[in-house]
Order: structure tokens, then sequence, then C-alpha cells
């Protein structure tokens, strides 16, 4: 069994007065020590919810999330198991989630006192230990947050995990909100973290080309499902889903090409009304009569890969989506120059 | 060709608590008719003060200094009131956060119609008929039906579209988009690209475009200028500087990003340090601590913009290219 697993785990957000959204309707996946794992998609597809749920700040409505052979429980008024301090997380913007009125040096002490991990005596020299894991000098921890750089509080938010001695990190975007070279940097401190510490990484992000290059697995969500999961480099490859295809086609390359990346038709769609089938239809140009009705479950495909869609069989060979003939298009969708 | 906007020495000190602080240190640089010209840079690098000064857009208290000469006049030196005349409808503006730059409370037709009405004149029928025009123009299904609508009604996609309509309403002749597609998914900027793409080949539209993200640049943009701590370091044809970049901070950009043909397991390669304050800008080449390239009289000289073959302007006497071999 793997370090953190989630079993079709599915959340829904209440709205008064409106009919309940399924922000995430049945995803599964698991992380390995030492495993990169990213997720990615759109805007909306419910990545940030599974990310929340996986560490228990949301509930989930029906499914189970699996933390080191236990069931997670999720936070509620009472403090949180201890176990479940080796689960942690790491959020966007280093700006809110770090007390900018603390010094940096006792709120990474904060996990050790509390959990009891280091004595009061060495508490000071495992700080220095950890900025330093990080790349920031020891002198750092007498000093505030709003003297960083995002960058560079960013590595203060993971050195701040890390004093949990977790064995698991979620991290949301944790690099969405930084410079080019401070994500440079963080995306390689973090490939660094999982190999040299053995700690499991679940990274959400929008960003496939920075999750291509951290990652080991990837899984992608559409409109709260998983529609495919495999290795990063296969993945990148040989994208079997059409949504991934048009993902990956969609990300501009820096090479002074003049290359225009292709637009995906459409948006995602209202999480509150999916449509009928499979939830892409409306936005795939390889749709036929079957996506329109009948929902394609997540099957295994050869060499750890899965995918749900009806182009293909459960465990045949690995084509990409442009490889098999355009049975139809749907009307209207490559008549349009720029995509709506 | 005439240039359609010439900036030349262009200096810009905002206020701050503690006095003047220079934010642009003489920027210099031409715009031509039908020309996506693009501006990338890190945060803090000037790039949106460069072109928010042509629009009169500082806040109160900023100096500046130069000229920004368009269709005769000195944008730099223009009237609160002539101003009025230029900015939405000879040049018009775009912002990063549709949600944000468009007005949450006023229906989209509204916001639409105020400056044609204002800046042309058009009677409220005709302006209706012309924003409805606008709408199919940037591809918003049921244009008359998202006039009634408000922006919240819109994915962010929808209302960069919304956006770029209301700034192409009197058709400027110039559009400010200031990392129009940072907030948004890659599948919803590829179609912004390409939507821009085909407004300045269909009508000639000019397109400063400013971004850190280089990618977007070599998709849309003709020519490249990258600044670092308020100056130029380097600029020419977006083909140019991408595939033989010669400014180690221009370089450096390139190899930050994730390459697709790069091993398994190779870090990227990121500029060490990050970029200086305006207020602690270092003297010499601002780059020059945090190039690998450095020599000594990098610490004390400012490094002039001057050509440098091919289309190029290069602001680095070790060129790195030259170096490397």
């Amino acid at each position: 069994m793997s370090l953190l697993e989630l079993r079709e785990v599915e959340v829904e957000y209440r709205r008064s007065g409106r009919s309940p959204v399924r922000a995430v309707a049945g995803a599964s996946l698991s992380v390995d020590a030492g495993e990169v794992v990213g997720l990615v998609g759109e805007t909306g597809c419910g990545k940030s919810t599974l990310a929340r749920a996986a560490v228990g700040l949301v509930a989930p409505k029906a499914g189970s999330i699996w933390f080191e052979g236990q069931q997670l429980r999720p936070l509620g008024r009472r403090a949180r198991s201890r176990s479940d301090a080796r689960l942690q997380m790491v959020f966007q913007n280093p700006f809110s989630s770090l007390n900018p009125r603390r010094r940096v040096g006792d709120q990474i002490a904060d996990a050790m006192s509390i959990l009891g991990l280091v004595p009061a005596s060495a508490r000071r020299a495992r700080v220095a230990e950890l900025l330093e894991q990080v790349g920031l000098p020891p002198a750092a921890a007498q000093r505030f947050p709003h003297q960083y750089s995002g960058g560079q509080r960013q590595r203060i938010a993971i050195a701040r995990a890390l004093a949990a001695q977790p064995s698991v990190i979620v991290l949301d975007e944790p690099l969405s909100s930084l410079d080019a070279s401070a994500q440079a940097q963080v995306a390689n401190l973090l490939k660094r973290l999982a190999r040299d510490l053995k700690v499991g990484l679940l990274l959400i992000s929008h960003d496939l080309a920075l999750v291509r290059h951290i990652a080991d697995m990837v899984a992608v969500m559409y409109l709260g499902l998983v529609v495919e999961t495999a290795p990063t480099r296969a993945l990148w490859s040989v994208p079997m889903h059409p949504y991934t295809e048009a993902l990956i086609e969609a990300i501009p390359r820096a090479d002074g090409s003049g290359w225009l990346p292709e637009a995906l038709p459409g948006e995602v769609p209202d999480p509150g009304h999916p449509p009928a089938g499979c939830r892409f239809h409306p936005r795939c140009p390889y749709a036929f009569e079957r996506c329109r009705t009948e929902s394609p479950p997540l099957v295994g495909m050869k060499k750890n890969r899965s995918v749900a869609c009806w182009l293909h069989e459960p465990g045949g060979e690995h084509r990409a989506p442009s490889q098999f003939a355009r049975v139809t298009r749907t009307s209207g969708v490559g008549d349009h120059v720029d995509g709506i | 060709m005439k240039s359609l906007l010439s900036v030349q020495g262009l200096r810009v000190q905002l206020p701050t608590a503690s006095g003047l602080v220079t934010v642009l240190d003489g920027v210099d640089y031409e715009v031509e008719p039908g020309q996506v010209f693009g501006i990338a840079g890190e945060s803090g690098s000037g790039k949106t003060i460069s072109v928010l000064a042509l629009l009169g857009l500082l806040p109160e208290g900023a100096v500046v200094e130069g000229s920004a000469s368009y269709a005769g006049s000195d944008l730099l030196h223009l009237g609160r009131r002539a101003m009025r005349d230029v900015r939405g409808k000879e040049i018009a503006m775009v912002f990063q956060d549709p949600l944000t730059s468009l007005h949450p409370m006023m229906t989209v037709g509204r916001q639409l119609t105020e400056h044609l009405v204002y800046h042309l004149g058009l009677k409220a029928s005709d302006a209706r008929d012309r924003a409805i025009e606008l709408l199919e123009e940037v591809r918003i299904p049921d244009p008359a039906g998202a006039l009634h609508a408000f922006p919240h009604q819109f994915s962010g996609g929808m209302r960069q579209r919304i956006a770029i309509a209301i700034a192409l309403a009197c058709r400027p002749r110039i559009l400010i988009a200031d990392e129009p597609t940072t907030a948004l998914d890659v599948t919803v900027q590829a179609g912004i690209l390409r939507l821009l793409d085909r407004l300045r080949q269909q009508s000639g539209l000019s397109v400063i475009m400013i971004t850190h993200d280089l990618g977007v640049m070599s998709s849309v943009a003709d020519w490249l200028t990258v600044m670092y701590a308020g100056r130029i370091v380097e600029s020419g044809s977006t083909a140019d500087v991408l595939r033989r970049p010669r400014h180690p901070y221009t370089a450096g950009l390139l190899a930050a990003l994730p390459h697709p043909e790069a091993a398994e397991d190779a870090p990227l390669l990121s500029i060490p340090g990050s970029p200086p304050s305006p207020q602690a800008r270092p003297a010499g080449c601002a780059f020059h601590p945090r190039c690998q390239y450095a020599v000594a009289s990098c610490a004390t000289d400012v490094p002039e913009l001057i050509g440098a073959g091919d289309s190029r302007r290069l602001a680095c006497p070790v060129d790195p290219l030259l170096v490397r071999a």
C-alpha cells in the first residue's frame, strides 16, 4: 500500500438555494515515499479541492483517504491526530501562509514543540539545519517573513512543513506566484527533497511544463475526474486522453519559432451541471456517439498507465488520440480560428 | 518607415516614504505599425511603469523625463485634456486581471458603449450595434445577450476577451497588453494569443505586449525587449533574441525554463539570487552580482545599449556567446 492513497474520493460543496456542486466526482491516486506525483488541470477542475481533501481540510462525501495505512479523519473541532502530522501541506501564496508578525525561526520551531519532536535545547540547531536544507542562511531564523522575496518565503514555508518530519507533503500551486528564476530554484529544491529525504510529494499545478520537470507520475484532472495517469515521460511522449493532448499542445514554446499554441475550444463547464456522458465530449475533437451518453471509466493500460476514454480498449497499446482517425467532429469546433 | 511610437530616454522616479526612487533609468524603444512589441522582465524590472508613463497613469508626484512621440506630439508632456483624447481612443490598455479591471456592477454593454459615446460621439443605438460587432469580433457567443450581463457571469477567458473588446472599441492604433494571459489557463491563453495575432493581421493594430513569459513572447511578439532593474539589457527580433540570447540575464531566463528535450533529472538552471529592489540597485551593471561572466568593470561602469550585429542591441561588454566559444 502506498503512503498516501485516495480511493474514489468525492467532494461536494453545498450552495444555498442551488443544487450542490460535486467539485471532485470520484478521483483515485496514490503517492509513494520519495515519489513526486503531479496533479494538473484547468481552473475549476477540482484539483485544489482534491488536495485539501487529501490532507483532511475538507471532508469527502464518499470514498476514503488512507495515510500510512490508516484512514485519515477529516479535520474537526478536536486536535489533529499526532500521526496525521506526518502529512503536511504547503499553500500557494507564502505572503498569506506565513505569519507576518512572528520570526521565521519561531514559526519553523512550532511543529517541533507541539509534536515534541526535538528537545527545546536542540531546536535552534534543528531550525538552522532545516533552513540550510531549503537553501537559506541560519541567520534567517531571527528575521521576519517580509524581509524575504516570494521565492525565499516559499522556501520558509517548505522548511516549516519539513519541521514536522513529514512522510508526505501536499503542495497546492507552490510555484505559481513566483518569478521564473525563483520558480526554477524552488522546483529544483522540491526534486532534491523528494530524492534525499524520501518525502512523497503531491504537487498540484496548472503549469504542465514545470510538472513535467519535477514529477515522476502525473494525474490529469478534468471537471472533477481523473482522466489519465501515467509516468511523466510516457505521458508527454504519448498522451492518451484527448484532453491531455490538448493541454500539451497549448503550451507556448520559448524557441523563437513564432509557433502559435493550439487553443482548446470552449471552457471548463460549470461543475454544477456537468455534460452527460464523457464530461469532455463537448470540447473533444474526437467525440463520437457513445461519448455523448456513456461516461468512460478510468481503466488500466500497459506500463502503469490508466485513461478514461472510449478511444482506448482496456490494457491496450499506447496511442495518442491524433493517431486515431477523427471519427466525427463536434459541429463548428474546427471552424474557429482561435477558439472561444 | 517612420515609427508609430518612439520613446527616447524615458526616466521615471516614483515617490516613496524615503524620497524619490529611480524606477526606470533611460529606456528607448520604437513601436512600428502592425507590430507586436514585447517587453519582458521579472517583477520590479520596470516593464509596466514604462507603459503606464505613456498614458499618464503614474501615481501623483512621479517625475518623468524623456520623450514619447506619437502622431506629432509628445505623450509625456500632454495636458490632461489632450491625454484624455489619446487614452482609450488612440492607445488603449488591457490589464492582467479582468476581474479587477472590469467594473463589477456595470453591465458589459454599458462598459463597452461608454467610450464610444464619449470619444466618438455615437448615438446610443449606434453604440449598441458597434458593441455587438466588437463582441462578435472577440468571439463572445450571443453578443446581444452578453450586453445585459455582468462581468461575474463570464469565465476568466471570456472576461479577458470582453476587456479586449472594450479596449478595441474606438479602433485604437496601439493596444497595450500587460500580462493579459498570466491569470489564465494555458488552453484559454492560447485562444487569447490567437485572437491578438488575428487582430494584428486583420486591422494592422500595433500591440505592446508585457509579460514575464518568454513562451508567450515567442508565440506573438515580432520584437523582444528584455528589461532588468529599470534598464533595457537586450532587444532585437524575437527569433534572434530567443534563439541566440546574448545578454547573460536573457540567457539565464531561458535556461530557467523547463525544456522539452532536457535530460531526465537535469536540474533547471536558475540565476542565483533575486532581482534587486529599486531602492537598492547595485552600481555599474545592475545584473553584475548575479552574473557568472562579470568582470571588474561591470561593478563600476553602466554598460551602454549598443548595436551588436543582426537586429540586436545589447548592454553587456562581455558577450557570453564569445566567452562560451
